[in-house]
């Protein structure tokens, strides 16, 4: 961190038109933009200066005990994309979630990400805004982080975002909601001090299939052209709730099946088969071993008997007579017929 | 969480509860709650149907509090400028690539299948496009650049090391796409190749024997010519002469021919094939040099003795194992 305390409100010790390099850290070092270098050799923009960061915004980004690799890799990762992010120690499980206003306001952070899982398998995630503030549970799904060899973008690290949202994000109030929310957490303040001065990548809330899809897009080039950073997830809205980790609900998702109920559906469905393929057995046992009646007559018999009457019997006593046709073929017998 | 729900009608003043269409409850615990005798007045009274009565569960309602939600969104707004929010809320860019293809796009631009895999991450990709197009002459405007100069070094998200494990990836894929299509090519050219090879072999043959044809003629004397020796220079001649005379072959009963092969393909030709045309005549693939050379075949070995191709006797075999 910077080596001497910035003064607030204060003209910074920065000269604006200074030029600075920044060195490839591999440390954590946030590069600090209060050190005045004067070299020129490099171009750079005129750096966050004191007095500009106006918008606190802090989010606290922790989660509960019991979850697993990659749940704790998405943590880091979002701590990594959002610089104004903190981090906490896990939760006890036991401890009521209205304590976690309590660490926020301690933390002196005013939002929230709070991932909990459930039976190692499931993740919910509450976003909420802490002091008065709506926050909303939802389970999160389809996880893939940062790590992963396919997503080949890259970065600045702390760099602000540009946040894409579907149109239907405007069309239903707790949609709307949600983006307020969304824009809120996700967005990097201007002039924050681990933030850096360019935009360079985009983040995509798109809602499909009643879920929302979360992406991060590396901009490669002024046209347009994206490469995928990572991490991504699918969040499905659970609950909204007007106050922050409780309060009245003033939203429920009626499509949202919890897992539990899910799995049971399944297990259901695939004791239901078992049972109606023992019946069928049962039943064909019964049938085969009921006692079967032996046909003595036989009830299809007379089934092609079809009465006529009878022919003289006529006895030839001559050979017929053979007649001989001298028959002209003219083409073959296709074209005859046709003729015909 | 709302159990079956159970509609009494009796004049104990119990609430009914809505939008239970069946009357009536029929379970063993409930009715030990409702006596027979309440039952029993209740179907005097033309509550209770005949017939099959069973619990239904009312569905269950969802809170949507749409007063709320605005209330709450209104309260906790933040009315902050575009500049600190970067945002921005559009649909995707159009699709090119369907429409160069004739497709008719998804109906409605808003709803994208979730199950088809790419179709739903390219409507992602584009709408990120669209906002990134859209965001850019904004993002000019205030003087926030997207592009950072090529001296500008900062910590990344991801690692170097992880970039290069990534490249390293990348190439690997390439590589061994690239070897199994090599590996395809070689398979194809070698089967070419065997069968160019096979048909010099033939055409050799022919022309071989067509030079032994025309020496003999010359040395019985049925032509006098000494054009053979000039090798190909009449050949082609010779060919396209051939070719005209052979062209058009026309016999009798050709309708009956025509016919067949319009009905049967030229597989009903089976009955004509064993005759010796001129093609059947010129093919010598079933030529063996080693038999056609043997210098007279039956007649010269009773002359020879024949003890070219055929094995020595035993008394023969016995002198020459005794011998070694």
């Amino acid at each position: 961190m910077a080596a001497f305390k910035r003064k607030r409100g204060g003209q910074g010790p920065v000269d604006k038109k200074s030029k600075k390099v920044k060195f490839v850290a591999d440390e954590t070092e946030a590069p600090s933009e209060n050190e005045p270098e004067k070299k020129n050799e490099v171009t750079v923009p005129a750096p966050v200066s004191a007095g500009k960061w106006t918008n606190k915004e802090r989010v606290l980004i922790f989660s509960s005990r019991g979850i697993n690799f990659r749940t704790r890799h998405l943590m880091q990762d979002l701590r990594t994309m959002m610089p104004h992010a903190k981090a906490d120690t896990k939760m006890d499980r036991k401890d009521k979630l209205f304590v976690i206003n309590e660490v926020c306001e301690m933390k002196n952070c005013n939002k929230c990400l709070f991932f909990e899982a459930k039976k190692k398998q499931d993740l919910y995630m509450w976003i909420a805004n802490t002091p008065h503030g709506p926050s909303a549970k939802f389970l999160v799904q389809n996880i893939h982080t940062l790590a992963e060899l396919k997503m080949t973008g890259n970065c600045l690290k702390g760099s602000r975002p540009l946040l894409s949202f579907d149109p239907k994000f405007d069309k239903d109030p707790h949609f709307a909601v949600l983006k307020e929310l969304f824009i809120q957490t996700f967005s990097t303040p201007r002039y924050h001090p681990k933030s850096q001065p360019f935009v360079d990548h985009v983040f995509t809330f798109t809602i499909a299939d009643k879920r929302i899809w979360f992406r991060n897009y590396q901009i490669i080039e002024e046209d347009g052209s994206l490469v995928e950073i990572g991490p991504r997830f699918v969040l499905n809205l659970i609950k909204l709730f007007q106050g922050s980790f409780g309060g009245p609900t003033l939203y429920e998702n009626p499509d949202f099946k919890s897992p539990n109920m899910h799995r049971r559906e399944i297990r259901l469905a695939a004791a239901a088969k078992v049972r109606e393929r023992q019946m069928v057995k049962e039943l064909h046992k019964i049938k085969k071993s009921e006692a079967k009646e032996d046909l003595d007559k036989d009830v299809t018999a007379d089934v092609f008997v079809t009465p006529a009457e009878e022919k003289p019997v006529h006895i030839e006593t001559e050979p017929p007579q053979f007649k001989e046709k001298k028959k002209k073929l003219c083409g073959f017998k296709r074209q005859r017929m046709a003729r015909r | 969480m709302s159990g079956p729900i159970l509609r009494h009608f009796l004049p104990t003043n119990m609430e009914p509860v809505e939008e239970d269409e069946q009357f009536g409850l029929d379970s063993d615990e409930e009715k030990s709650d409702l006596s027979d005798n309440e039952l029993q007045e209740a179907f005097a009274k033309g509550l209770l149907k005949p017939g099959m009565n069973f619990m239904v569960s009312a569905p269950k309602k969802f809170v949507n509090n749409v007063a709320g939600l605005k209330q709450c969104l209104a309260d906790f707004r933040k009315s902050l400028p575009w500049v600190e929010r970067l945002d921005r809320t559009n649909l995707p860019v159009e699709d090119i690539i369907t429409k160069a293809e004739g497709k008719v796009p998804t109906p409605n631009n808003g709803d994208v299948n979730a199950d088809d895999d790419f179709q739903r991450e390219m409507f992602f990709y584009r709408q990120a496009q669209a906002t990134v197009l859209d965001a850019l002459p904004l993002l000019n405007k205030h003087g926030i650049s997207t592009k950072r100069p090529d001296d500008y070094f900062a910590e990344m998200a991801k690692s170097d090391q992880h970039m290069q494990k990534i490249r390293k990836k990348l190439i690997s894929k390439q590589m061994i796409l690239e070897k199994s299509e090599k590996a395809k090519k070689l398979r194809e050219q070698r089967k070419f190749g065997k069968k160019v090879q096979i048909e010099v072999l033939q055409k050799r043959q022919k022309e071989k024997k067509a030079m032994m044809t025309a020496v003999k003629k010359y040395q019985k004397g049925m032509s006098d010519k000494l054009d053979f020796l000039e090798g190909d220079k009449k050949t082609p001649g010779k060919a396209s002469q051939a070719l005209k005379k052979g062209g058009n072959k026309k016999g009798p009963l050709n309708n009956k021919r025509k016919y067949k092969d319009q009905k049967f393909g030229f597989g009903g030709k089976k009955s004509g094939q064993k005759w010796n045309t001129k093609d059947s005549f010129n093919d010598v693939s079933s030529f063996k040099a080693r038999v056609a050379h043997a210098k007279g075949g039956k007649g010269g070995k009773k002359g020879k003795g024949g003890k070219q191709n055929k094995r020595p006797g035993k008394s023969v075999r016995k002198k020459m194992k005794g011998r070694s």
